[in-house]
């Protein structure tokens, strides 16, 4: 029978949200707050389960503030130690005066983690295409892609990691006017191993 | 068909009566059975046939010595005692073991008998038997006799070898064991191989000297062997230290994620949006070529891994005790040792 690992984190993400819509780059930033668990079944599967959310505050004249939620789960395959592919899929809430925007994707991509020499610490990158995205009011992203990269510190069953991640979503024009939209994350996490079964 | 008469004729005069026991054996018993009833007369025509060199059938060592035996006492019952001990001494000299029972022979029959063995200086040592001796509790006796007294050396040695172990040194009447406990002078087990004992003998009553000396074979049954664990290799070990090329590779690394961070958010970020929080880049960029030159520094400065180390150690004293648990066990399997011994021919095969 596959040895099973059960993993918690917590996570505090300082997010920075960009839009422009036509009317100049609107921005946006805040702190995110989020948590979850990820079950790893056997030596190369992995199942996770996140949930975040936050307030963006208004950094321009023409943002406003907004509350932003979101729920995902992950799959991921280990092909070789340092070689991970990953599917995933988020359904995430932007609130604000204004208006409710929910956001569905689906990203495919893969982790390289690069161990360093004494094992305790690694060095991980990600990139993800985001071939399904749904945003009501929108049409299709033409581009829409994920990466990000960082560090990772584990000891004694905990793993605490400093990350950097990037979404960026190019949606066609409407009227002659373009959208991109963009969310940068710089998010501090601390896994927590519960045991294996 | 004239060498069929000649065969006839032979036979026929000097067997005569005969009849169908015409064996030594049967002969002998016949002569004995005269003998048991005092008709000396008829005994000793029969036994001197046993003796003599005419007689055609086969006469075995042991046989011809019972025939000496009988003829000296058929000989001192009527009277010649001379006779008598010329025939006992035939019969000690081709066999020092030859005896007479008390309860057979006459006083004056076992007189004759001593006078022969006064008269005759022979040593002799029996042929071992095939034995298994399992030199912990058991011996390995010599039969070895002196036919009267005399000084006495008995010697084993490996055929071959220049070392002898003395059994016995001294003076010896008659019959005599002496004990082996399959050590040689080192007080180690005689080792497998071919073996002779020699019996040396010096009269104390004659200027007369004889030695007798027997082979045999030594073969060692012990409980098989096992092999002790081969030394660790370097694939059963872990590297107990940094390559130069290991903390290259963890600078690298280092490089590797600081790119990353600053090509995420230089080149997949929008430029049409201004910015990608670049100071969280920074930071990550920062962090992992400190932690790429730090872990470089430090695989250079340190490159033992103490966890490996303390693995490899594990890992040789486990051996060292398996090892240690297979020697014991070997070494009580050795000491259990049985010398198989089987008699030999000569010096070698």
């Amino acid at each position: 029978m596959a040895q099973r690992a059960v993993t918690a984190f917590a996570a505090l993400s300082v997010a920075e949200h960009r839009v422009d819509a036509g009317y100049g780059v609107e921005r946006a930033w805040g702190a995110i707050l989020g948590g979850g668990a990820s079950l790893r079944l056997g030596a190369r599967v992995e199942l996770g389960l996140r949930v975040q959310g936050g307030r963006l505050n208004a950094a321009t004249p023409s943002a406003v503030d907004r509350d932003v939620g979101e729920v995902g789960v992950e799959a991921g395959v280990r092909a070789v130690p340092w070689l991970t592919f990953r599917v995933g899929a988020q359904r995430r809430t932007y609130s604000s005066v204004i208006a409710r925007q929910g956001w569905t994707m689906v990203d495919v991509g893969a982790e390289v983690r690069l161990a360093f020499a004494r094992g305790t610490i690694s060095g991980v990158t990600r990139a993800a295409l985001v071939p399904l995205v749904s945003v009501s009011g929108l049409p299709r992203p033409d581009v829409a892609v994920t990466a990000a990269t960082g560090l990772q510190l584990r000891r004694r069953g905990l793993t605490l990691g400093a990350l950097y991640s990037l979404e960026r979503y190019d949606f066609p024009a409407q009227g002659a006017i373009p959208r991109v939209e963009q969310l940068a994350a710089l998010t501090l996490r601390l896994d927590v191993g519960l045991g294996r079964r | 068909m004239k060498h069929l008469v000649l065969l006839l004729g032979l036979t026929g005069s000097v067997v005569p009566r005969l009849g169908a026991q015409s064996s030594t054996q049967d002969l002998l018993q016949q002569a004995s059975a005269f003998y048991e009833r005092l008709d000396v007369e008829r005994a000793l025509p029969l036994l001197r046939q046993i003796v003599s060199p005419n007689w055609p059938f086969e006469v075995t060592a042991a046989q011809r010595v019972d025939a000496y035996k009988y003829l000296g006492a058929c000989l001192a019952l009527v009277g010649k005692r001379d006779s008598a001990t010329v025939y006992f001494r035939a019969a000690i000299e081709r066999d020092p073991f030859a005896d007479l029972d008390p309860a057979v022979f006459t006083p004056a029959q076992l007189r004759l008998f001593g006078e022969a063995r006064r008269l005759t200086f022979a040593v002799a040592v029996r042929p071992v038997a095939p034995a298994r001796v399992d030199p912990r509790t058991e011996r390995l006796t010599f039969a070895v006799v002196t036919t009267h007294a005399g000084s006495v050396d008995i010697a084993l040695r490996a055929v071959g070898s220049d070392s002898a172990l003395s059994l016995f040194r001294g003076v010896n009447d008659g019959p005599r064991e002496v004990a082996w406990d399959g050590l040689l002078a080192d007080r180690h087990l005689a080792p497998p191989g071919r073996y002779e004992l020699r019996v040396t003998g010096n009269s104390q009553l004659l200027r007369r000297a004889d030695s007798a000396v027997i082979y045999f074979e030594i073969r060692h049954e012990v409980a098989p062997l096992e092999d002790t664990l081969p030394e660790l290799t370097a694939r059963d070990l872990l590297p107990e230290q940094f390559s130069r090329s290991a903390a290259t590779r963890d600078l690298l690394r280092g490089l590797v994620v600081a790119g990353a961070a600053l090509l995420i958010s230089d080149v997949l970020a929008s430029r049409h949006l201004g910015g990608s929080l670049k100071p969280g880049s920074a930071v990550i960029a920062g962090t992992a070529v400190v932690t790429g030159a730090v872990a470089f520094a430090g695989d250079r400065r340190h490159p033992d891994i103490p966890g490996n180390v303390v693995a490899n150690a594990q890992r040789r004293a486990e051996r060292a005790g398996q090892n240690a648990a297979i020697k014991g066990r070997n070494t009580a399997k050795t000491a259990a040792t049985v010398l198989l011994v089987t008699p030999a021919a000569g010096v070698g095969p």
